[in-house]
Order: C-alpha cells, then structure tokens, then sequence
C-alpha cells in the first residue's frame, strides 16, 4: 500500500513542516506535544468537548480528512484513547458517590471516540475501527488496512494513531518505574547508562492508497510478535523480510525504538549487531519520547526519508548512504515487538 | 476457501461453559440479577448481567500458576479462551503456531476495578498489582504470555461492538493467508464505571430490559467473555465442525456520539455489506440475532434498517434479553449464540416481550422454537461513535 | 431568588459546564433556543449536562427525560422551573 499524504501533531515542529529541518531537544521526562491553533479547522461547537487525545487525532487528522471525499475507511490505533476524559470520570463517580453524573467525560473517554468522530466531522459511513492493543495498536491498525486492501475493498484510507500523555497515567507508569528519575536532556537520552525512559505522545495520520500515483512511500508490509524469547527476535525478523523476497542486505535503513532504558534497549542491539551492521540507523523517541503508538512516528519519519527529505541530526546514530528501504523495528516494554517495512515509492 | 468455526468458548450470566449457556437458553431463562459481586451504589437498584461467582473462585478456575495482578476481566477472558481452545481440539503445537492469530475484544479492560484505578492514578500509595492490568489489551497479552502464542495478536475496542470486530479481522487474516487459524472473540465485566457512565445517558432501566417491545426503558448492563476458533479448511480437515463464517460488514453511522440516526444509514449498510461479502441473497438468512440492547433509540432504528434491507424480514430477536448488554464480548458471545441456534436449529426467543413495537410484522421471536431449519444467521452489533458490524455464519 | 439574577447565573453556568469557550454571557440571551439549528446548537448529551448542572447548582432533580424537553426550551424555561421546584 501507498502512502499518499502524511499529516503529524508531535512533540517536534512537524504539524507546520519544520520537524525535519530543525529538531527541537527536550529536558525532563515529558515530551508534549506542540499543538497547533485548532480554532482555524475545528467548529468551536465541536472544540469544546474534545480532550486532548481527541483534539490532536482531530487536528491531525484534518489536513487529510478536507482534501479526501472518497475515503474507504478510517482506521485508527490508540492504547488508552482518552485517558484524561477517562479519569476525570472516575474523579467525578468518587466525588458525587455515584449520584447525578455527566456524561461528556464517559462518551469521550472510550478508544473509539476519536474514529466515531473523525466520521461524524468527515460524514464517512465507510469501514471505521479502532485497535487498541497497547504497543502495538498502530501495527495493528496498518496490519487492518493491508487486509482491505488485498481483498480489495478499499482503494483510499485514512490510518493514524493517537496517544496522549495523561496526568493519571504518567503517575502508574512513574510509580511502575518506566520513567527515568534523573533529569536528563533529549541529546543524551540515549547514551543513558539508567533504567526508565521519557514520556510522549502525538498522534500521526496516513492517507493510504492501494494506487502508487501521488505517492510518497510505500508501506510494504508489517509484522509483529509478543514475548518473544532473544533468539526469536532474529529469526522473527528474518521470517519477515525473506516473506518479502528480502535478505538483510536489502535494507539500507533501520529506524530504532531505542529509548534510553537500558532494561530493554538490548533488544535493538541484538537486531542491529547480528543483522544490520553496516546499515543506515536513525532513532526518533529522543525527539518524541516514549509512548505505545510511537512507531507511528516512526513511520511518518521513515516517509519523509524516502521522500529523499534530509534526517534531522538528532536522529542520525549512524548514516552512510540514502535511504531507500527502511526497516522500522519497534518494541514496548520488551513486551510486544513490531516490523514496519517502507519503502522508497517506484515513480 | 471456507472458514470454519470449530471450537466454541464463553462464560456469561448463562453460565460458566457453552452448554450451560445453550440450556438457559433453550428454557427461556435469563441471567438477569440484582448484583451480588459489582461494587457500586446501584448494585441493588437495577438489574445485571452478573456471571454467578466471584472474583477470586473464578480465578481459582484459571489454569495457570501466576495469578497476580489478575483482573475479573482476565479471569473471564481465560475461562471462555481456554473452553474454546479445548473444544476445538486445538494441540500446544496449534496453539504455539505462527500461523496462529489471537484477536480479543474489550471495552472496560481492568477498568473493573473502578476504585484501585482512582487510587493508583491519583499516586495515593504504592502502585497496587493491578497497575499494568487496567488497559483493554491487557488481558489478550496476558493470555498470548501465558499460552506462548507467536502469531498476530490484537485487542479491538469499537465499543459495542469490538468483539464482532475482533472475529472479522480474525476472518480476514484468515481469508488473505496471513493466518490459518484465528482465536476470536471479547471479555467485558461489570464496572463501577460502565454502570455510571450509561446511568448518566439515561439509557439503564431498572428493570430487566425487553428489547423491541413498545415499551422498553433502556438496557441491563451484563457481562461475559467469549470466543470461537475459525480455521481454514486445509487445517481442520477431518475435525466436527460446527459452522462457517460467511463474511462481514463493517460501517460507520456518522451521526451522534451515543445515538443512530433515525434514516439507520449506518445499520443498512453494514447488513449489505455482510451479505455481499458473504456472497450470497438476502433471502438465505432466516433468523437474525439482533442486537436489540432495550433502549429506545437502538431497537426502533435496528427495525427501520431491517426493512431498509429486507423486503420480508426473516425472525429476530435479542438474546440480550437473556444476559444483558455484555458490551465488548456482545457481539463474539452473540456469535456463539448464533453458531448454537445454527447447529440445533433453534431460535432464542426476546424475553419480557407483551407488546412488539407494530412494524415489526409478526417477525419478533418471542418463545423458543425449533421447529425450523436455521441455514444462515445474521449478527448485528453497534456502538458508540456510530460503530457498526454485521457477520453472517451459516451450517457447514 | 430574583429572577434576573438566576437567570445572569445559569448563562454563566450554561457556560462553564457546555465549555461553551467561543461565548461570552452577554452573548447568550435569556430567550436564545438552546437546541435546533438557530441558537446554541445544543444536542442530547449537552441537555444531560444541563439536567446535572441543575441538579448540582440549584438541588433541582429532574429525572424523566420528556419532561427535560419542555424545561430546557430557552434560559428562560429554565428560570421558571428552578423557581418553582426550588425547595
């Protein structure tokens, strides 16, 4: 499938089109998101109930939604969808003991809002999912939109992710240690030597197309595995790229999720060391942090490399040549691993 | 290539196993209770969906040695897997496969612990074992962890109707030849929140809910877990099969948050759209199990899509009469109601029903009957945020 | 309660529950329809949130949603029936 159009709200300059020029570096452990004046493409009326999350797939989502009145479908990823409206919820179920509640917060708090909504705004009545398996939503929701269109029931989608950092959350994770304790700036994040990571958040929206005209990439296929054991990893990897007639020498680019959290940022190495020595190797979560949709971000990073876009300094751990295949390789937690394969779109 | 269902698993105010649900089922009894188990104010207020038993003796029926951190959400979801992976006879090195997907469903996850969610996430005290436990995915990962599976794993979350979502994207990883096998189904227990959040719409009755009778004032909140095994043909060669899944329709109404549109734009189509993917004519289904949820809004525009659809509408009902809106696993804990209604060719009548809303012409099943051949069966769900989705299974 | 000032006070919390941010109070008036298309614009979850509003800010219950569509015409409706169930 085709990448057509690309649209990106993230702790980086990208929803004005700077990111790739000029990176932003962050200190502490939180990497918000730099969001645009909503007010130019949302209604008030609608503004005024969308949380975060919903704001930024909306605001996100727009640029693509306008210019697109035959879409096939809207597919989304997000491990918690609204978790702020969630718990504010919660807040009010405890503080008026059950009584006389308003349901605002409940309606928006549910994954799927930001879908269901995007519809309402797009009037689209085609195909509409929301895919919410943690670390690995988003591969799930490309893994959704290459089965419509190998049975071809599609030929345009719009596909995204949404993640937002929430107060609440970012207190279970931080008392659960996945954030690190130290205050450590963005440009060192990965040569840190301590456990836990940054957090982030973003959401990154795709028109997909089963066409190559107008593309800027091409989504060639994405894989993923849960627990895998250390020797699993590679041959998982190799599985993936021989079912599409590649070796590891045909890739020219890998694009890590490496983090900074030296608990589980092995697991790159393992990859890199055994199967892509010489490659191109780019990182991404210095610049937008951690978050389960976050390969997301990485794949908008990847189509603007094969677009022939220049990589941004911070993100470059080793380069060499132009990037042309790229390797998106992704885990959370060490817990769920996923494979994104792009490719340069053939003009 | 055919796909069929050849294991079945669910857990649900039926009962804890696929045949006690089909003898309640059969005798016309509902699981509707005040609630012994849920804690909130409203426990004995309204009625409730409840699986008879408790927390921690349903964990006890958890086949595995680590149960920390396990939620009533988990507990339910790895009763229904494991029914399912066992009466489809499927062997470690099945279940191990990578060609072996697992697609859940689940709309509350471990937010069921409505009150250990506040706490943690408020920073009063220590993390408590649940902390990794409330998001809707946890319980698939926990189950892929415990029974080593290696291929595609995914939880879905459209509301009402993620577990109907979940068995067509298991269909399809089938039909594309990405998997060969796909454990498909959904979990969701009762919440404190849930029960809050569908108070505040207004759209709880306090009485056992009649789905499409006149007067019917809303819907009983329940909950269950439930999963089938679909196979491609060339892998459950020579084993008791029990249906086909035929295909599916995914739509989107388009219309209101929490509401469908009266015109059921987003019903009819997603009926069309299973009955073309399933390759064949409108007038092979004959039954249909509605997803009928008791509200006002719902049943009135579920019927209009009928008769947008059907020119003479085959018989209907709602089996969430019987158990409640089980929310996530409705739509998968539907589908194996379907598949039972297939294989003994039953239909399982609305219960509670005096007065039939008028345009339903006759065709509102309102007792158990058995007299008639059931060939093919349609299975609606629909959520907020104007999610649709229809899945059609037939006989083998 | 003096009507006029109750009716000052439930624009502004019309305001603050509906985060109606693109009004100012002077902007909504008292006769202004809260629902269809001229006026607010409000829908069926807004009128939830106006039922609860109520409920919170005035200890007025108002639990069968039909009545709700008779109260919740306009500011003024609103007024009248806060007056009159006001204990």
């Amino acid at each position: 499938m085709y990448v057509i159009k690309t649209s990106n709200i993230s702790p980086q300059n990208t929803h004005n089109g700077q990111f790739m020029q000029q990176t932003i570096s962050y200190t502490g452990n939180k990497y918000s998101a730099i969001e645009p004046d909503y007010t130019a493409m949302i209604r008030p009326a609608q503004l005024r109930r969308m949380g975060k999350c919903i704001r930024m797939g909306t605001g996100s989502a727009l640029p693509i939604l306008q210019d697109e009145d035959k879409l096939d479908g809207i597919i989304l990823g997000s491990s918690e969808g609204g978790l702020e409206d969630c718990i504010k919820f919660l807040i009010q179920i405890v503080d008026y003991n059950e009584g006389t509640l308003t349901p605002t917060n409940f309606v928006q708090s549910t994954p799927n809002a930001l879908a269901g909504n995007l519809a309402i705004m797009s009037k689209n009545k085609s195909y509409n999912t929301t895919h919410v398996h943690r670390g690995l939503a988003f591969e799930n929701a490309l893994l959704d939109a290459l089965l419509l269109f190998d049975e071809q029931k599609a030929e345009t989608l719009l596909v995204g992710n949404v993640d937002e950092i929430s107060e609440y959350n970012f207190n279970i994770e931080t008392k659960a240690d996945q954030y690190k304790k130290e205050e450590i700036s963005s440009d060192e994040l990965l040569n840190s030597q301590t456990s836990g990571t940054v957090c982030g958040e973003g959401s990154s929206m795709f028109l997909l197309s089963s066409k190559p005209t107008n593309a800027v990439a091409q989504i060639v296929d994405v894989s993923h595995i849960c627990y895998p054991q250390k020797e699993e990893i590679i041959a998982f990897t190799n599985t993936f790229l021989s079912k599409n007639g590649l070796i590891p020498a045909d890739i020219d680019s890998v694009i890590v999720g490496r983090n900074g959290d030296c608990k589980t940022d092995f697991w790159y190495d393992l990859v890199c060391d055994e199967m892509f020595k010489t490659q191109n190797l780019y990182s991404f979560k210095n610049l937008v942090g951690e978050y389960p949709t976050a390969s997301a971000f990485a794949t908008y990073f990847a189509c603007n490399l094969v677009a022939g876009k220049k990589a941004p300094k911070a993100s470059i751990i080793h380069e060499c040549t132009v990037p042309k295949t790229i390797l998106i390789y992704n885990h959370f937690k060490g817990e769920q691993h996923g494979l994104i394969l792009v490719k340069q779109s053939q003009l | 290539m055919d796909i069929y269902v050849t294991g079945l698993g669910c857990i649900s105010p039926l009962g804890f196993n696929v045949e006690e649900n089909h003898l309640q089922l059969k005798t016309e009894r509902d699981g509707l209770v005040k609630s012994k188990y849920l804690e909130s104010k409203y426990k004995s207020e309204k009625f409730f969906g409840e699986v008879k038993m408790d927390t921690s003796s349903l964990l006890q029926k958890v086949n595995i040695p680590n149960k920390k951190g396990l939620t009533r959400t988990d507990a339910l979801a790895f009763i229904a897997f494991d029914e399912a992976i066992h009466h489809a006879g499927l062997l470690k090195k099945d279940i191990n496969d990578s060609s072996t997907a697992f697609i859940s469903a689940s709309t509350v996850g471990g937010m069921c612990l409505t009150d250990e969610l506040y706490r943690d996430s408020n920073l009063h005290g220590k993390n408590s074992e649940y902390a990794q436990s409330y998001n809707c995915a946890a319980h698939t990962l926990r189950i892929t962890k415990e029974y080593q599976l290696k291929g595609f794993t995914n939880t879905i979350n459209t509301a009402c109707s993620s577990s109907a979502n979940a068995i067509m994207i298991g269909m399809k990883l089938i039909r594309t030849g990405r998997a060969k096998r796909a454990i498909v189904g959904g979990v969701d227990s009762l919440a404190k929140y849930t029960v809050n959040g569908f108070n505040a719409l207004q759209i709880l009755t306090d009485k056992k809910c009649t789905p499409f009778d006149v007067a019917r004032e809303g819907l009983n909140l329940g909950e269950a877990a439930a999963y089938i095994v679909l196979e491609a043909e060339d892998v459950c060669i020579g084993k008791t099969k029990y249906a086909k899944i035929l295909g599916a329709g995914n739509t989107n109404d388009a219309y209101h948050a929490s509401a469908m549109s009266e015109t059921a734009d987003g019903v009819t189509a997603c009926i069309l759209e299973a009955i073309a993917d399933s390759k064949i004519s409108k007038e092979a289904i004959n039954y249909i199990n509605a997803h009928g949820t008791g509200t006002q809004n719902n049943d009135q525009v579920e019927l209009t899509g009928f008769h947008n659809v059907f020119a003479n509408i085959p018989p209907f009902s709602s089996t969430k009469s019987y158990t409640g809106h089980t929310l996530g696993a409705a739509g998968s804990l539907e589908a194996v109601y379907s598949i039972l209604s297939i294989v003994n060719n039953e239909m399982y009548p609305s219960l509670r029903v005096t007065n039939a809303i008028p345009d339903c012409h006759k065709m509102l099943v309102m007792q158990y009957t058995n007299d008639i051949e059931i060939n093919t069966v349609l299975s609606n769900s629909y959520g907020f945020g104007g999610n649709c989705t229809s899945l059609i299974f037939s006989d083998i | 309660m003096d009507k006029e000032q109750l009716k000052k006070e439930l624009i502004n919390h019309i305001i603050t529950y509906l985060n109606l941010s693109d009004y100012t109070p002077e902007e909504i008036t008292a006769d202004m329809p809260l629902f269809g298309d001229a006026g607010l614009e409000l829908d069926s979850i807004d009128s939830l949130e106006l039922i609860v509003m109520m409920e919170r800010e005035y200890g007025v219950k108002l639990t069968n949603p039909t009545e709700g569509r008779k109260i919740l015409i306009d500011v003024n409706s609103m007024a009248d029936f806060i007056i009159a169930n006001k204990k």
